[in-house]
């Protein structure tokens, strides 16, 4: 197994075509490993405390082996740098065609340094690759960039597919993420924000050549298998057509919705604690964009008819809203019509921007004056004029999104990062603390999903790479209370039971560790989540892998280098100064009690440490820092790893004179308030 | 002989175009309550609520839920005027 490396200096308009060796996908995968590795091995030669925002970040697009191979468990493209919004590890997930063409054009991986002296798109064309201008381009928003581009570049030899980013990446801001072929996000840690401090519009991707397979029959054997497998699974049928959004009625049970900045933990719309979107809403074409043989995907057109204030939206057509669309919109800010959902799923996509941080950094705002925090003068100098900061009103939630995307007022320069930034600088600012009702876990990372009951989902907030964040912990055996999937994990039920800590941390350690091998092979996480056991990533999946790159492994060995990524991820934010002070989650979620549903009462402050500890343990960490210990980092073969982070004083148990890092974690550039 | 009250969502409430109903059972079984279910509602009923692997209840991509919140399993009894809650065990977006 070899792959294509895509080398761009954007400073000096350089590009380089290398190859990624075998033994890189011996130790590191595929997918997000390798783009862990490649961002690792350049903040070795560049200072990691850049400013994310500067020339030395890197940007770095990654697929894995089991993407574009027509294995049908759909194929997720990766996005790795460091994070302008919380200044650590960052990286993002995103679907669609654009991962596969990437390959099919003779790379795998995409790295960009560097800065454009003006905005500026890749074209790669089989291998043949341009910076091409891209002032027509500067100021549009996702999608039509994107029709833009395909516009442009034709339809040979391939369609056209894209990244881009819209008018929230263009200006920076912080929480800013990247489109794939204008309509899927990758959402997460501020990609956009990064592509725009580099004056990188777009990448345009054509690709007409193949993929090698190693053992093409062994491949065809095992996608026929799983095909099969998932045809039986009535729950996948189920899924397909609801895609996760099944999830708001189900959580409405188990008390896991968030409302109104989780002053709440029920929805309240009787139409958006309905699926009643299903039935009312025309979906005019089903979009298995990823080599998926699920296809949970479609695309939906607002007719006028569905609800009064459908009216306004009449033609626009949406990706059916997710469930975090959903709980941002209809959860964090109390959105009661599925149209005005859709609507704010696509400006938020459209504008290039976080939904989760951005409805979290409205909520608190709108919190701050529904308890008449802040006056109404207040609320003009945030704005430059009145703003009602009505929960749920889609006009005034739709200049918020534009204020933060453009830049346009305090608010906008404040909240640009998210809302544990801006409330801190808003705090700062008025001479207040507001933190409080900021939502938040680790790095200032914000999630419209109640946690306070759920130890494992908690834990996943306080300890994620990435900052606060549920894809990469997964919360699956306790918040679903599978005390079956518990036996065959840990050989006891009690990870399945939410309401005591034990086997909580070990369940974040050994769930991440799967994720990364799932990221890694560069597939989708829901076929997994729908039969744990018959598709685990190191065994299952791990024969799909083998069959495609020839890396043959034991199951233990996978989930190995599973750990190995995790490692190395951490060991990228050790060297920021991250330790233990740092996994940690918000005042609301850590002492507020659940105010309602099953869980009232609940506060996570009553396992936090418990289950952090165990965290740790099961991590092999040291537990008084949270730091890596040399013993753990051998036993993975990370000595290398282990001796940056010694050079940095940042292993536990070693300390030395040189570098002293410990800094406290914190966004790029704060922008200050302008006069 | 005990009543509990079904309710269905998502995947659940298309086969059974309801999403509602009363249902009495002899023993205040939950394994009493998924035969009724599959004998009512036929094939597809039953891949969605029996694992076939285990005949527990199906656990994979379905969650159901006592009135407290508390995932039921076959075995588990039920109370008089209990609600059951069968859905989709499955987030993230
Ligand atoms: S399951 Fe849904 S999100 Fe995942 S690859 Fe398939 S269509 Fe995409």
């Amino acid at each position: 197994m070899e792959g294509g490396l895509l080398r761009v200096d954007l400073t000096t308009g350089t590009i380089k075509k290398e190859r990624i060796p075998h033994a890189l996908f011996e130790r590191w995968v595929g997918g997000s490993g390798i783009n862990d590795w490649l961002m690792w091995e350049h903040f070795l030669k560049h200072d990691p405390m850049c400013d994310p925002r500067s020339p030395d970040n890197i940007f770095i697009f990654g697929v894995g082996p089991l993407a574009g191979v027509g294995s049908g468990i759909g194929v997720k493209g990766r996005l790795t740098f460091k994070s302008p919004c919380y200044g650590i590890f960052g990286d993002s997930a995103g679907g669609g065609k654009f991962p596969y063409m990437v390959r099919f054009s003779g790379f795998d991986y995409i790295v960009v340094t560097g800065k454009a002296p003006k905005p500026v798109y890749l074209h790669i064309c089989n291998e043949e690759v341009t910076i091409c201008d891209a002032t027509h381009l500067w100021g549009k928003g996702c999608e039509e960039t994107h029709e833009m581009l395909k516009q442009e570049l034709g339809d040979y030899p391939s369609t056209t597919h894209t990244l881009s980013i819209g008018q929230a990446g263009e200006n920076q801001v912080g929480i800013a993420g990247v489109v794939s072929d204008g309509w899927r996000i990758h959402a997460r840690s501020g990609g956009g924000g990064v592509m725009g401090s580099k004056n990188l519009k777009a990448i345009a991707v054509q690709g007409n050549g193949g993929v090698k397979i190693d053992n093409p029959n062994g491949l065809l054997e095992w996608s026929d298998d799983f095909r099969q497998k998932l045809d039986g699974n009535e729950a996948a049928y189920g899924f397909k057509r609801r895609g996760t959004l099944g999830a708001v009625e189900m959580y409405q049970r188990i008390g896991g919705n968030f409302w109104r900045n989780n002053q709440g933990a029920l929805f309240r719309g009787e139409e958006v604690r309905s699926d009643n979107w299903v039935k009312k809403y025309h979906k005019y074409s089903e979009v298995c964009s990823s080599d998926c043989y699920i296809a949970c995907d479609g695309r939906y057109k607002i007719e006028g008819h569905e609800s009064e204030q459908a009216k306004k939206f009449v033609g626009e057509t949406f990706r059916h809203p997710e469930y975090l669309t959903t709980a941002s919109g209809a959860g964090a800010m109390d959105i009661r019509d599925w149209a005005e959902v859709a609507h704010w799923g696509k400006i938020t996509n459209d504008y290039g921007i976080d939904n989760q941080d951005l409805s979290c950094s409205i909520g608190f705002i709108m919190e701050l004056k529904q308890r008449e925090l802040i006056s109404d003068r207040d609320v003009e100098e945030l704005f430059g004029k009145p703003q009602s900061l009505e929960w749920g009103n889609i006009e005034d939630i739709e200049e918020l999104v534009k204020n933060v995307s453009y830049q346009t007022n305090p608010f906008g320069w404040l909240f640009r990062d998210g809302a544990y930034w801006g409330a801190l600088r808003y705090s700062e600012q008025k001479g207040q603390n507001f933190m409080k009702y900021a939502i938040y876990g680790k790095g200032g990372a914000s999630f419209t999903e109640e946690m306070r009951p759920f130890p494992t989902w908690m834990n996943n907030m306080a300890v994620a790479s990435r900052g606060s964040d549920h894809l990469k912990g997964i919360g699956l055996i306790e918040k679903f209370q599978r005390k079956d999937l518990s036996k065959a994990y840990f050989g006891t039920p009690i990870a399945g039971d939410p309401t005591v800590p034990d086997l909580k941390g070990a369940c974040t350690a050994v769930l991440e560790n799967q994720v990364a091998l799932i990221n890694s092979y560069g597939v989708c996480l829901f076929h997994w989540l729908l039969d744990p056991l018959s598709y685990a990533p190191e065994s299952y999946y791990g024969e799909a892998y083998t069959a495609v790159t020839g890396i043959d492994r034991t199951k233990e060995e996978r989930m190995l280098d599973g750990e190995r990524i995790c490692n190395l991820e951490k060991a990228y934010n050790s060297r920021l100064g991250l330790r233990r002070e740092h996994d940690t989650i918000c005042e609301r979620w850590m002492h507020e009690p659940c105010p309602e549903g099953p869980n009232k009462g609940r506060v996570a402050a009553d396992m936090f440490e418990q289950v952090l500890d165990e965290y740790y343990e099961w991590r092999g960490w040291d537990k008084e820092t949270g730091l890596q210990t040399r013993k753990k980092l051998e036993e993975l073969g990370m000595e290398d790893v282990a001796d940056v982070l010694a050079a940095d004083n940042a292993i536990a148990g070693e300390s030395r004179s040189g570098r002293a890092v410990h800094v406290e974690m914190k966004a790029s550039d704060d922008p200050g308030i302008p006069d | 002989m005990i009543t509990v009250q079904a309710e269905y969502t998502a995947r659940f409430k298309e086969i059974t175009q309801i999403t509602s109903e009363t249902i009495q059972l002899e023993q205040p079984h939950m394994a009493e309550l998924a035969q009724i279910l599959t004998t009512k509602y036929g094939e597809r009923m039953e891949a969605l609520l029996i694992d076939p692997k285990t005949q527990d209840l199906n656990t994979n991509g379905t969650l159901f839920v006592d009135s407290t919140g508390r995932r039921l399993f076959i075995d588990d009894t039920l109370a008089d005027g209990e609600t059951v809650s069968f859905m989709v065990g499955i987030a993230g977006g």
